[in-house]
């Protein structure tokens, strides 16, 4: 059995089990259905609610994560916005002695979260260039 | 405007529905690259993730198994759907509720056809790397109520 507590381990260890199987593009595939099969809780809160739908979906994944995170939803203005100051899965990842993280582990939280709201009409940015330290910000801007 | 705050410590480290994002894993690799993939997959994953636990069996025996085992059940808050029975050189270990496929049943998620290789061949790889034997004796697989038995003396 493999604990859902052990499971980003499980999961990084797939990414690189993964790209030796069929390089990187190997990897997108698997995100890319990952999104289509995974994901359908917050296809269906984004189409049914907007960007309140996101703020539903990231409040019960991120709080169950244990995620230190501000999240700030401005309807007004047509923004979400998550600052992930230490992100649960790369953070754990991060501090395992006995094993490496996949290099583009981080990769996954752009391709397959894109691939759920942009088809919907919204514009979805991601900055890792802090992921080394476990953080990232995620904004996504609702379509004018 | 909205804003939600929140610190590690503000919350327990427990999303279940990971389990289901296993699952999918498990069933795209068999449909993609074929059953012999799943198991090489998980044989990997022991290998490298359980590379403590392999050292602590072969430093303290089968009771590293026990506690490793009575931890995680702990922290999937089940620890009543697992007991053990510690015989001479046999630990049995008897799940009645598998917490992932409980969760599973629960969200409505078909279990992959393979799914049962997460405890078979975690559970002989795990033994192969320090020299006990393993036997799945049970398996349901709605859910994954089982008898597994660790036996023999491990590698020092």
């Amino acid at each position: 059995m493999i604990s859902c507590t052990e499971f980003i381990p499980a999961y990084s260890e797939l990414f690189k089990f993964l790209e030796a199987k069929g390089g990187k593009q190997a990897v997108v595939d698997y995100w890319a259905t990952i999104s289509k099969d995974g994901l359908a809780l917050l296809k269906e809160e984004a189409t049914r609610n907007g960007l309140r739908g996101c703020y539903n979906y990231w409040s019960h994944t991120l709080n169950e994560e244990a995620a230190d995170f501000t999240m700030t939803l401005d309807e007004e203005n047509g923004l979400f916005s998550i600052e992930m100051h230490e992100c649960p899965s790369k953070g754990l990842l991060l501090n395992f002695e006995h094993l490496t993280p996949y290099s583009d582990y981080c990769d996954h939280c752009d391709i397959l979260y894109r691939n759920v709201l942009e088809p919907l009409g919204y514009t979805y940015d991601i900055d890792l260039s802090q992921s080394d330290k476990a953080a990232c910000k995620i904004t996504v801007t609702a379509p004018k | 405007m909205e804003k939600m705050v929140r610190h590690a410590s503000d919350n327990k480290y427990l999303h279940r529905d990971f389990h289901g994002i296993l699952n999918l894993g498990i069933e795209y690799l068999q449909e993609q690259y074929g059953d012999d993939a799943v198991i090489e997959y998980l044989q990997e994953y022991t290998r490298v993730f359980h590379k403590p636990l392999i050292d602590a069996v072969k430093a303290d025996g089968l009771s590293a198994i026990q506690k490793y085992f009575e931890r995680i059940f702990e922290i999937e808050e089940v620890e009543e759907d697992i007991l053990f029975e510690m015989g001479v050189d046999t630990l049995t270990i008897v799940i009645s509720k598998c917490p992932a496929l409980s969760h599973m049943k629960k969200t409505n998620i078909t279990p992959a056809a393979m799914f049962i290789e997460t405890t078979r061949t975690i559970g002989l790889t795990l033994a192969e790397e320090t020299g006990l034997s393993y036997e799945l004796v049970t398996y349901d697989e709605a859910t994954g109520a089982s008898i597994q038995k660790f036996i023999g003396k491990a590698d020092k």
